[in-house]
């Protein structure tokens, strides 16, 4: 009894640097933006309470469609498309060449660089007149569009920008390919399988774990966007015809250039509600094209 | 095996929601932290801790002036930071620990002063029996809120149209518009298409839209009635006017131009490059064609004016830049003197002249050190015209702000009509007058 207690606090005290942290830096913000959601609150002055108030503004405000639709944009569009990259990427640092580390280093190294820095960079590829996109695809005699001024062509930006870092994703996929075992491969060549069948019926099932991890990692990064927008957009604007104002960003706008710290709490507190009802939805249909190797 | 990434989801969502949270508490607490340490002084001096927005060259000339302040007396040490993040000024605000001085955007005023983050500053005016009387109007404006003076402006900012005089020339005109009817007769005749592309471009189409309603003698506010006045007459006029030069082009075309994006303050800005004839710009652009387009041949001139109104001559927008004692500073008594000491005519020209914004006092117009940097003769004889304003200062001044280009970007790019744009900026911001003016 003594001892086990004696563990039970030496291990306790071992954990309570993170148990702090997350209490003190996890929890109790969660917890008072809560609080402040149901208040109008301008940060200088102490809270009001006003109920459900913000929650009700929230569903009468422009602002929060827009930004949604573009967020769900970039969810469920952008985020397939980029796993497909990925995926790609994997299947070919997978094969056997000369210099595949040096391949693999490559398109590893983009994930290294600071979003800041990495939008900062694709401001200039993405630039209509002087961009290196834009002087490729006019010496090819494609059209040039204005990148970052046409609404358009502005979330088309970012899904490209996602391709550059691509790599993070593909490792994941890489080393998950390295465990599909070579005898299903064999077994299903001496069947008769070609390629294609082969990677239908059997890479891509097994890869399926990682597939889900990706895409659920992959939505809650979507659902998060704020920092390329606030810099290639030079601040929480929103851009041309707001088409990248996302969620993230409207919060932002609502709580630092407008003070109103109360209702972005509640427009928080909505977006924790759908990132968790999409990962229930996924989880739940996941269980049809999830295939785990142990059972 | 089933149950592990749900888990590992549910636990990444509030992961990674926390993490958002606190980083910005966070940052602002490890920057006083470190100011903390610094006791080389001895104990009867007051130490003061200033933040400023300027950095590099422009933050090194302010160190300057600090440290010129510091050797003139011996009961006051000023210690600079280069600080210009609003939300970094906000979390100090609130948790107590704020810098004893901070310089910020007139924009701000009408919030932050009207919810008591910034000191009002009567008493210490009357106490240091400072003479306002030399400060430029529209900037006295820009820092006062329902009669109280929040803040005291340290530059000014204004923009003219610059011209590039050999392509006027070329296309047949010796001086530069001086009526919006006389711009767009010639940005017909600058702009120049080559097959179905722009060539080059009269001026940047999407004038900025509150520059363009003061020149049609639009107004924003009605103070009397505290009433959003979005619908005015000479601000539909002003959205009219863009969207007749706006409309001219493809609008795909047009944001193919609307690139400077990067590129503004290098060799390729396209009015250095000659791709824009003229361009409404600040008054730090002669330094920037100083450095990096020595050979343009340019002028500057007056945003053009409503010609029906002759009483709109010389009409422009003023943006402040302001000095205030934030909520809970420590020493507002030294902070107020240094600031008395900054903003005397001396300090101001020495600072302004080295980073090159305008100084927001009348007298300072002919003073000797400021003629020497390009341009300024022009931008300071404007500034000084009676027809120059500040956008009103109000506490929801950022949202209206924000609705007027959203409003404005929808109307030019046809998804409203005037109308409709102008109604629902009214729409969205009358409510905001109960809300924050009592």
């Amino acid at each position: 009894m003594n001892t086990s207690r004696k563990s039970f606090l030496t291990g306790f005290l071992f954990a309570s640097p993170w148990i702090i942290g997350f209490l003190v830096l996890g929890l109790f913000p969660f917890v008072m933006s809560f609080y402040y959601s149901m208040t109008d609150y301008d940060l200088f002055q102490p809270p009001k309470w006003v109920g459900l108030d913000n929650y009700i503004a929230i569903f009468q405000d422009e602002n929060f469609y827009k930004s949604l639709k573009n967020t769900l944009f970039m969810a469920f569009i952008a985020v397939p498309i980029n796993l497909i990259a990925c995926l790609l990427v994997a299947l070919m640092l997978n094969m056997k060449v000369k210099g595949i580390a040096i391949f693999r280093t490559v398109f590893y190294l983009p994930s290294v660089i600071p979003a800041v820095a990495g939008a900062m960079l694709w401001s200039w590829i993405l630039n209509p007149q002087y961009g290196l996109l834009n002087i490729i695809l006019r010496a090819l005699g494609l059209p040039d569009p204005s990148w970052l001024t046409d609404p358009a062509f502005t979330k088309p930006s970012l899904i490209l920008m996602g391709f550059w870092g691509a790599g993070a994703g593909a490792l994941i996929f890489l080393a998950a390919l390295q465990g599909v075992p070579r005898m299903f491969h064999e077994a299903a060549e001496i069947d008769g399988a070609n390629a294609w069948d082969r990677f239908r019926h059997i890479t891509l099932p097994a890869l399926s774990p990682v597939t889900l991890f990706q895409l659920i990692m992959g939505l809650i990064g979507a659902f998060q966007i704020f920092t390329e927008s606030f810099i290639l957009m030079g601040g929480s604007n929103g851009g041309p015809d707001q088409s990248m104002l996302f969620y993230a960003v409207n919060v932002y706008q609502e709580a630092f250039s407008f003070l109103h710290m109360g209702y972005a709490s509640a427009l928080a507190w909505v977006l924790f509600v759908i990132v968790v009802l999409i990962t229930i939805v996924i989880f739940k249909t996941s269980m049809r094209w999830v295939y785990y190797g142990g059972e | 095996m089933k149950i592990k990434p749900w888990i590992a989801t549910i636990v990444s969502v509030f992961m990674l929601t926390a993490v958002i949270g606190c980083s910005s508490s966070q940052s602002g607490g490890t920057d006083s932290a470190s100011q903390a340490p610094n006791k080389e002084t001895s104990k009867e001096k007051v130490e003061l801790n200033f933040w400023y927005g300027w950095a590099g060259k422009e933050g090194e000339a302010m160190e300057g002036l600090i440290s010129e302040f510091n050797q003139s007396q011996d009961r006051i040490t000023v210690k600079g930071l280069t600080q210009g993040d609003n939300q970094k000024q906000m979390a100090a605000i609130t948790g107590g620990n704020p810098p004893d001085l901070a310089t910020n955007d007139a924009a701000n005023v009408g919030a932050w002063g009207s919810k008591g983050a910034m000191m009002a500053l009567e008493d210490l005016i009357s106490q240091n029996k400072t003479d306002l009387s030399d400060f430029i109007p529209a900037a006295l404006d820009a820092v006062k809120y329902n009669g109280k003076i929040y803040a005291l402006p340290v530059a000014v900012h204004v923009k003219m149209l610059f011209y590039n005089k050999d392509l006027l020339k070329e296309a047949g005109y010796d001086a530069p518009p001086k009526t919006m009817a006389e711009l767009k007769v010639m940005s017909e005749k600058l702009t120049q298409m080559n097959g179905k592309s722009l060539e080059r471009v009269a001026i940047p189409p999407m004038l900025d839209p509150f520059a363009t309603s003061f020149a049609f003698g639009g107004l924003f506010w009605d103070d009397q009635n505290k009433q959003v006045t979005s619908d005015n007459e000479g601000i539909k006029k002003a959205f009219q006017y863009v969207k007749g030069m706006w409309s001219k082009y493809d609008s795909k075309e047009l944001d193919r131009f609307s690139s400077a994006l990067g590129n503004y303050a290098s060799a390729q800005n396209p009015f250095f490059t000659g791709k824009y004839a003229m361009t409404i710009d600040g008054e730090w652009l002669p330094t920037f064609i100083k450095q990096y387009a020595p050979n343009l041949n340019y002028g500057l001139t007056p945003v053009p004016y409503d010609e029906s109104d002759p009483g709109l001559k010389d009409a422009g927008q003023l943006l402040t830049t302001i000095l205030y004692i934030p909520r809970g500073a420590k020493h507002p008594q030294e902070a107020y003197e240094f600031m008395q000491w900054l903003l005397s005519k001396e300090s101001s020209v020495k600072l302004m002249s080295k980073i090159g914004n305008l100084p927001p006092r009348k007298s300072a117009a002919d003073d000797p050190a400021l003629a020497s940097v390009p341009g300024f003769k022009d931008f300071l004889a404007y500034l000084g015209g009676p027809n120059i304003k500040s956008f009103p200062t109000l506490p929801f001044g950022n949202e209206y702000m924000a609705e007027v280009w959203k409003q404005y970007d929808s109307f030019l790019r046809d998804k409203v009509t005037l109308d409709e744009a102008l109604q629902n900026i009214k729409n969205q911001i009358q409510p905001l007058v109960a809300k924050t003016m009592k």
